[in-house]
């Protein structure tokens, strides 16, 4: 019962349109019962600590400002950051896409002799689908974060980017862990699975001696690479090992090393509800008997420079990986992750992937939304993100309405019409007159129309439409009018 | 065939600025809006307070104490917790390694042999109230940063005078140290928890599962 009915597909590149993929999830209740409690817990702590920070508001402004000046002087920032990163003794590389980042990622490996790695949750490892990569070159990766364990061995995939495994309950970790990590008696308690996990990656993380992980943040001015965790599993990987790669998305820069002093505190209270993560390591180059004393960063831009490039879309970028807009949207909560197709989910996944791929997969994302504005409302960097949404569905039609396959599309042969229609009056008139009288055949005697053929049938399947008035509004005003002049003189 | 790697960053780069459409290196200077609070508005002794509070609410234990009394309150609290091996940073005061405990102090100790502790004692270099956060930068008090890592009972030693109210004032404090200082540094709220298995918060994943701390009365109330 542990293994999902059905396996979710998260590269947008093959995944299902969004309301398909919603499917499986919106009829499997116990799913949904998973992500609503998890969802409710999260909210619940998050509100109480936003309510009791009383310069919240004052802390998203600076956040969003260090962000937007973080982008509008990203090349130089950068270019900052790789330089101090250097002098401190880390090696920095570039990648253009997700395949140039594997490849540099497999060229350490190989100078290393590395057969095996532990390794950090990472979104952007995710993004660039990097697990798959190293199996298949024969590297042995060993996920460390208890959920990203989860999930490993259950087969299964994320459907969250704080919490990847909130669709799972205990007593399925608990069938996954006994049957992949050979315990019999394993209760369902969480305090004895987590025990479980502990004593099962103890002698990894002593004898592996290659570690990739992520960044939170990279600091300009001081060349530091910050990683915000709970676990320790996340020390352990940038403490123990020889070697420490770290792959981080370009726009992850912070021009100093105080701006974190607004980060931190956004941060852990937009996504755990805690007023700070039990631990966050920030780290310089390599320093001489403690921790990796080799340290290779890869600098990954993978269409991020064009999202750069546009006005509205810009803010994408701001985005601190928090997860607090997912937790607090309404389509998210009925649907959980998987549904997006993309290991980014929820409000952020829905603009960030369809621009991650440049617009060519996961069009239906921007339309997963009802744009009720709850995300912008929680975002820790203020990202507009219904604006982006907008912008994206503008994008999206005008592909669409080149497409020769959509001529015969009913929605545009709709709005090709209605296009006509609106544009002379003599015509709208006409078609009123005509609309009315069609809509007058299925009018009952109780002035609602119970069922319509053809397209119209959709509406009236789980919903009666109330009939049309005796009037139209501009027959009513014109009415109105020449009555009250008659009046007025 | 691929690109060299000098290529492919000027070609990243290039995709930047152009996006940017600023001069390569080249930074605006923006004033940026900082309304937040950067400086508390308590007392000395409601301070302290407040950061004993938020320890023990995210699971940690603490214990106060006078100056003169440290060592005697490390040997009760090391004694207390029913361990026998502790490791050290090199640069622990001398009076902090308690008769009577097998110290390894550490000289480059290796991997296994802090493993082989069961505790550790280091120092600190500021504590947060508001959220209960201890920052260790890895001087030779507070150690190597495996040293606080690995064992599972890590004792921390903090002064009221390292206390501050909130975190912005942490880096006020950092702004006065030699850039090279916070090279390393480790932000500690609380022992390794998870939430990952139905947002349970469960104590002690893979850090040490249990921090304790004694609070030095280094200051007498204001
Ligand atoms: S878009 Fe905002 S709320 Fe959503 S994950 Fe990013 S920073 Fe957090």
């Amino acid at each position: 019962m542990s293994q999902p009915a059905y396996h979710p597909v998260l590269d947008p590149a093959v995944a299902p349109p969004f309301p398909d993929a919603a499917l499986p999830v919106l009829r499997n209740p116990q799913l949904r019962k998973n992500v609503a409690h998890a969802i409710d817990v999260i909210q619940t702590k998050r509100g109480r600590l936003v309510e009791e920070k009383a310069d919240w508001q004052a802390l998203r402004t600076a956040a969003a400002a260090i962000r937007t000046q973080a982008l509008e002087n990203l090349g130089a920032y950068l270019e900052e950051f790789e330089a101090r990163c250097t002098a401190a003794g880390g090696v920095v590389h570039w990648a253009a896409d997700a395949e140039g980042a594997r490849r540099i990622i497999l060229e350490l490996l190989r100078e290393e002799n590395a057969s095996e790695v532990i390794k950090i949750k990472t979104m952007t490892a995710a993004e660039i689908q990097l697990n798959p990569h190293l199996e298949a070159a024969g590297v042995k990766v060993f996920e460390t974060d208890l959920a990203e364990i989860i999930l490993q061995l259950g087969g299964d995939e994320p459907s969250h980017i704080v919490v990847p495994a909130l669709h799972v309950n205990r007593s399925q970790v608990r069938e996954i862990f006994a049957r992949r990590m050979g315990i019999e008696n394993l209760s369902d308690d969480p305090q004895a699975l987590t025990a479980a996990a502990r004593s099962y990656l103890r002698q990894k993380f002593l004898s592996v001696p290659t570690a990739i992980g992520g960044a939170n943040f990279l600091i300009a001015e001081t060349g530091s690479v910050a990683v915000v965790e709970s676990e320790g599993n996340g020390r352990m990987c940038l403490t123990l090992p020889r070697t420490l790669i770290t792959l981080a998305g370009i726009e992850k820069v912070l021009p100093r090393y105080q701006d974190l002093e607004v980060m931190l505190q956004v941060l852990a209270r937009s996504a755990t509800g805690e007023r700070m993560n039990p631990y966050t390591s920030l780290w310089t180059g390599v320093t001489p008997g403690d921790g990796p004393q080799r340290f290779h960063i890869v600098l990954l831009d993978n269409g991020r420079s064009q999202i750069l490039a546009r006005q509205t879309e810009r803010q994408t970028l701001r985005c601190i990986r928090c997860a607090a807009c997912m937790n607090a949207c309404p389509v998210y909560r009925q649907t959980g992750g998987h549904a997006y197709g993309s290991i980014y989910p929820g409000p952020i996944g829905a603009i960030l992937t369809p621009q991650l791929m440049q617009m060519h997969h996961a069009q239906s994302l921007p339309y997963a939304s009802s744009l009720c504005g709850a995300c912008y409302e929680v975002c820790p960097v203020k990202i507009n993100i219904p604006e982006v949404l907008i912008e994206l569905r503008s994008q999206v039609t005008d592909q669409e309405r080149k497409q020769l396959r959509r001529i015969f599309d009913p929605m545009y042969l709709g709005l090709r019409v209605a296009n006509l229609l609106f544009s002379r009056a003599w015509l709208f008139h006409a078609a009123q007159r005509l609309g009315r009288m069609a809509l007058g055949w299925f009018t009952g005697k109780d002035g609602w129309i119970h069922s319509l053929p053809g397209a119209g049938e959709k509406w009236t399947q789980t919903r009666d439409l109330r009939g049309m008035p005796k009037q139209t509004f501009h027959a009513w005003w014109a009415a109105r009018r020449n009555a009250g002049g008659k009046e007025a003189r | 065939m691929n690109a060299p790697s000098s290529v492919i960053r000027r070609q990243v780069l290039d995709r930047v600025y152009a996006a940017t459409r600023n001069a390569a290196g080249s930074v605006e200077q923006t004033v940026l809006p900082r309304d937040y609070i950067r400086r508390g508005a308590l007392s000395a002794e409601s301070r302290i307070e407040l950061m004993i509070h938020r320890l023990r609410e995210y699971d940690a234990e603490v214990t106060e104490c006078a100056p003169e009394a440290l060592p005697a309150v490390i040997v009760e609290q090391l004694k207390k917790s029913g361990r026998s091996i502790f490791a050290a940073p090199a640069g622990l005061p001398a009076e902090w390694l308690a008769p009577g405990f097998a110290w390894k102090v550490d000289r480059n100790l290796t991997t296994r042999e802090i493993e082989e502790a069961d505790g550790v004692v280091t120092a600190c270099f500021c504590g947060v109230a508001d959220s209960g956060t201890i920052v260790l930068h890895h001087t030779a008090a507070e150690g190597r940063r495996v040293l606080s890592l690995l064992p599972d009972w890590h004792l921390c030693i903090l002064r009221a005078s390292q206390v501050v109210e909130t975190l912005p004032e942490y880096f006020s404090r950092c702004d006065q140290l030699p850039a090279l200082v916070t090279r390393l540094v480790t932000w500690i709220s609380g022992p390794s928890a998870t939430a990952d298995i139905e947002m349970t918060r469960i104590k002690g994943v893979h850090g040490p599962r249990f921090l304790h701390v004694i609070l030095v009365r280094d200051q007498g109330a204001e």
